[in-house]
Formats: structure tokens, C-alpha cells, sequence
């Protein structure tokens, strides 16, 4: 029982279209954990069953020992969540947002303010806490709306999208600051990034309409993608008549040509030695093995097809 | 207990502390207007009310009109507001409170504005009346006032949690609780109407709401009928509100 978030066969239907699917899913206490996957393929509703905003059809979680189904209160005061659409308060100043939080939590002012200061200070938003938000950038607002899901010192932080919309130096901020997290808190986070993904998290899921497609570290997930047996070559010259061989050759599955750039893919890993066999080493200038990129790894197993 | 109600209703009384003058300047304006046209420009066209002058005859309903239209409107807009525009709700919704919480501190903050502007507007035209109500008149009639408002800020939540599109909010007003308030006879009085539709018009709550309100103001007397129909109609709603607040927010 040492898991911070425990999900048992969650399924949501919104009248008739399956948004999440038998999902079972168990995430270690300390652990930054990552869901990927293309828009529409059911993260935020995951999220939203997680934090107690929209309750599933069928299966239950349990967020720290509570059920979200029959402790909501319970799991509410251990976690932090910062949604994918900033829902400040645009009546209140950026303080103010802060102190209404802190007061939902039933947390003092003398514990809150200096708390509040110091996260203020962190994000660079001190200067601005007696302004509205929609008076800041979006960057900045993204900023306020993650610092109040900390407030209250939460024991698992859900972020759906944190950094959608903030510039490489936000970004990687915000990433040190979530890796300075992780001592103390559990992190589930969504991205669409992948170099994200890749920094940040010790583990991560893709999913698709509903379901995990793949589970493990960002190296696991690479490595499983490692063998579709890619590689890359460039020829010093006559790479037109290198063309025409490597047309006839029957255990090239496939190549792409950027001027003496060549990119196959093998039939299998056997293949290699009868390739070489074929064109010599007279003209070659270099041979690699193609790292597969968690973006490969994604678009490989998502598809390229756009989402409607 | 209610923590989270009291950091909600406090929220709302900060954001109207910050506007108070210019919300009492638009919210006095109208019920102003309608008692200088009637009360005192028509004033020699029509004849007093069972001996009343006809300034005064409106003034109560006037007043309890402005309070149970404030409660309705702050009520409404802002359980739209924080649920479809600013999403709000979602972020109260994440925090250790319950359902009740919101749907209880969002009905007192409308509660809230339909008691401080009545107030405000009374001040006024208490002011312009020569006629000095007593003491005890005016408490009685606050009365009316209290559950007036807490009775409208129940219906202006119920339709800010049910209605998704603005313009229905406005619709629901012009169409129904504008009709609702007149017919209960702000303006004329009961006996108008055909007797075959009176008992109707009695039992309908706005009357009691408008109704008893004068006639606590301009007897101190209470009907206990009306009070009875507030109280019990005052309990409905808010349990209504309640629960369908508790249904929807939870998809
Ligand atoms: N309230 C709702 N009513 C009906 N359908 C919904 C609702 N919320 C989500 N869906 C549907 O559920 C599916 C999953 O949506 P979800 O928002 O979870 O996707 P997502 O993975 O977060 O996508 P994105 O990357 O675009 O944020 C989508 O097909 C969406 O249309
Ligand atoms: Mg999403």
C-alpha cells in the first residue's frame, strides 16, 4: 500500500462515447509521473475523476488511503491541482486568490501569509500580487495558478498542462521547481511535450481514446521503440546510383533521400550484414543507428492522423 | 462548520465593498424613477388607496422590489459567472468543502445584496415621504424583506446553476419573475382584481412576499397566511437550490 494514486478500472461514458476505459493504474508515493497522449484521449477527464470534479461510471481511485468516491473531502485536502484552463478569480487580486484558497483550506493567516510570500517571491510575482490577473500575461497568470494549488502544502499535485503557454524560461523553472517537489509530493502531470516528458518525469503512460497504450521510464519507452531497426546513412558521392540499389534490395522495407542523406528501414536486424555486402564501404561516409525520440515513440504508437 | 460558505460570502461582500457606490447608484435609479413618475408626477391623477396616498401605497413594493430583484440578479449572474465564464466553482470544488458550502455562502452573498440594496433604496425614499413609518412597522416589514431576498437569491441560483446560455438568464427574468413581482400588485391594489382570480393571486408567493411587506410597513400587522406561504415557500426553494446545485456540479 504504498502507492499515492491508485486507480481500479475507471470508466467514464459521456452519453454514449467512452472517454476513459477499464483504467487500472497505480502510481508510487514520490514519483513524477507523466500522461501523454493526443488531444480528446481522455486526460483531463482522468484527472477530473482524480480530483473529485466529475465522478466515474464504473471503478473507483484511491488518492492517499482516500476514495474519491466516498472521501472527497478526505482527498481534497491532500491534493493540489492546477486545471488545464486558468480559473482565476478575476474580481480578486492575485493575493487575494491566494488567501481565498489558503481560507478554503482552513489554514490561519499567520501560517498563510508568510507561506504566500515565499511562493510569490518564487514565481517573480511579488511586485504584482495587488494587481488582477487579467492584467498579467498569460505566463503569468499560468504562474499564479500553480503557485495556489501549492498553498496549502498539498501531499499529491495534479498539473493538467502546466506549461502550455509559458516562454523556455518559465518552462524550465517551473520544471526545477517540480523536480525540487518531488521529495514530498506525489506529481501527476499531462503534456504534449515531449522533451517534458523526457526531463521530467520518472515515469510515464501514453494513452489513447481511453486506454494505456505503453507504461515505463522515457528510456523503456524508447528502448521497446529501439529495434524497428532504423538507421541513418550518408554516402560522400554517387548516392544517385546508391539509389537505384537500394531500390532493388528486398529487405529495405523503406528509405527517405535528403540529398546524400539516406534513412532506411530495415526488414530485421539480420539485414544490416547483407546491406553492406551490397554497397561496399567505398563511399560511405558515415552509418548510425537512428535514436528513437519519445516523439517517434508517441506518433508511433498514436498514429499521425490528426484529432478531430 | 461552514467554512467554506463564510470564505465564499466573504469573497463576494469584498468585490461588492469595492463597487458599493456605483451598484447603489444603478440599483437605486430605476425604483427612484418609477416612485417620481407615479408617486409624485401622476400623483394628481390618482386618487388615494383605501386612504393611503398613492406615493406611499407603492413605496413598500417599490422598495421590496429593488431587494428581491438585486438577490434574484446577483444570485443568477454570478452562479453563471463562476460557473460557465471565470470557472471558479471548479477551483472551490477542489478545495476540502462540500457542495453545500457553495451552494449556501452563493445563496446568502445574493441574500446579501438584495438586504443591502432594499435598505438603501428604503433609506432614500423614506427620505423623499414625508410620512415617518414607526419603528416597529419597519421591523416587521424587514421581515418580509429578509425572506423576500432569500426566497429570490434561491430562485436566481437555481436558474444560474440550471441555465448554461446568458440569454436565457435574461428571458427567465423578463418571462417570468418580472410578470410574478407586477401581478402581485406593486402598483394597484388586490381588490382590482376579479374576485375569481384572487384566491389564485393570494396564494402565489410574490404576493405574500409584496403583499404582506405593506401591509407590515403600513400597519404593522402581520398576516400570518403570507408569512406562513413565505416561511414554507422560503424552505422549498432553498432546498431545491441545494440539491439541484448538488445534482448538476456533479455530471
Ligand atoms: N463534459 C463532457 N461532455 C461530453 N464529452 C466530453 C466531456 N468532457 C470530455 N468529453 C469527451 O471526452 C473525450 C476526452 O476528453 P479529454 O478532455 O479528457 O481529453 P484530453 O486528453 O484532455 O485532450 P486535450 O489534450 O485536448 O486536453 C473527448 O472525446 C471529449 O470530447
Ligand atoms: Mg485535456
Amino acid at each position: 500500500m504504498n502507492s499515492a494514486i491508485s486507480l481500479q478500472s475507471i470508466s467514464k461514458f459521456f452519453n454514449g462515447l467512452q472517454a476513459v476505459k477499464d483504467f487500472s493504474l497505480d502510481v508510487e508515493r514520490g514519483t513524477i509521473f507523466g500522461l501523454l497522449g493526443p488531444n480528446g484521449a481522455g486526460k483531463t477527464t482522468l484527472i477530473k475523476i482524480l480530483t473529485t470534479l466529475m465522478r466515474p461510471t464504473s471503478g473507483d481511485a484511491v488518492i492517499g488511503g482516500y476514495s474519491v468516491l466516498r472521501e472527497g473531502k478526505s482527498v481534497r485536502r491532500i491534493i493540489g491541482v492546477v486545471p488545464q484552463e486558468n480559473n482565476l478569480d478575476r474580481y480578486l487580486t492575485a493575493r487575494e486568490n491566494l488567501v481565498l484558497h489558503a481560507r478554503m483550506h482552513g489554514i490561519r493567516a499567520g501560517e498563510y501569509n508568510p507561506r504566500i510570500d515565499r511562493l510569490l517571491e518564487l514565481t517573480g510575482l511579488t511586485g504584482r500580487q495587488h494587481d488582477f490577473p487579467d492584467t498579467f500575461s498569460g505566463g503569468m497568470q499560468r504562474r499564479l495558478v500553480a503557485i495556489r494549488a501549492l498553498v496549502h502544502n498539498p501531499l499529491v499535485l495534479f498539473l493538467d498542462e502546466p506549461t502550455t503557454g509559458l516562454d523556455p524560461q518559465s518552462r524550465r523553472a517551473l520544471w526545477d521547481y517540480i523536480q525540487s517537489l518531488r521529495t514530498t509530493m506525489t506529481i501527476f502531470l499531462t503534456t504534449h511535450y515531449m522533451d517534458e516528458a523526457d526531463a521530467l518525469c520518472d515515469r510515464i503512460v501514453i494513452m489513447d481514446h481511453g486506454k494505456a497504450l505503453v507504461d515505463g521510464t522515457a528510456a523503456q519507452l524508447k528502448e521497446a521503440f529501439a529495434h524497428a531497426h532504423v538507421y541513418e546513412l550518408e554516402f560522400r558521392a554517387n548516392s544517385d546510383r546508391y539509389e537505384e540499389i537500394l531500390r532493388t534490395l528486398p529487405f529495405v522495407a523503406h528509405f527517405g533521400r535528403k540529398g546524400n542523406r539516406f534513412r532506411l528501414e530495415l526488414a530485421d536486424e539480420e539485414s544490416l550484414k547483407p546491406l553492406m555486402d551490397r554497397i561496399g564501404s567505398a563511399d560511405i561516409k558515415g552509418i548510425c543507428l537512428h535514436e528513437p525520440s519519445l516523439e517517434d515513440v508517441f506518433i508511433g504508437l498514436t498514429g499521425k492522423k490528426v484529432r478531430e | 462548520m461552514f467554512r467554506g460558505a463564510i470564505s465564499i460570502w466573504r469573497r463576494d461582500m469584498l468585490v461588492l465593498r469595492r463597487s458599493i457606490v456605483s451598484e447603489l447608484v444603478s440599483v437605486i435609479a430605476y425604483p427612484l424613477t418609477l416612485y417620481l413618475a407615479f408617486g409624485v408626477g401622476l400623483k394628481g391623477y390618482i386618487s388615494d388607496v383605501d386612504g393611503i396616498p398613492y406615493a406611499i401605497f407603492i413605496a413598500p413594493g417599490l422598495i421590496s422590489m429593488t431587494a428581491v430583484n438585486a438577490a434574484f440578479d446577483e444570485s443568477a449572474w454570478s452562479m453563471w459567472f463562476h460557473r460557465k465564464v471565470q470557472r471558479t466553482i471548479e477551483e472551490y470544488r477542489v478545495t476540502p468543502i462540500t457542495v453545500y458550502d457553495i451552494v449556501i455562502g452563493k445563496i446568502f452573498c445574493g441574500f446579501s445584496h438584495g438586504a443591502i440594496k432594499g435598505i438603501a433604496v428604503a433609506l432614500v425614499i423614506f427620505l423623499l415621504t414625508p410620512f415617518r413609518f414607526q419603528l416597529l412597522h419597519i421591523l416587521t416589514y424587514l421581515f418580509f424583506i429578509f425572506f423576500g431576498s432569500m426566497i429570490f437569491s434561491c430562485l436566481g441560483t437555481i436558474c444560474g446553476t440550471i441555465i448554461d446560455k446568458p440569454e436565457n438568464i435574461g428571458r427567465m427574468q423578463g418571462v417570468v419573475i418580472v410578470p410574478l413581482i407586477f401581478m402581485s400588485g406593486i402598483f394597484f391594489p388586490l381588490s382590482s382584481y376579479p374576485a375569481a382570480i384572487l384566491p389564485f393571486i393570494n396564494s402565489l408567493p410574490t404576493t405574500a412576499i409584496f403583499e404582506g411587506a405593506r401591509r407590515a410597513l403600513l400597519s404593522g400587522s402581520i398576516e400570518y397566511a403570507y408569512a406562513l406561504t413565505i416561511a414554507a415557500t422560503a424552505a422549498i426553494v432553498f432546498a431545491l437550490a441545494v440539491i439541484i446545485f448538488d445534482r448538476k456540479i456533479e455530471e
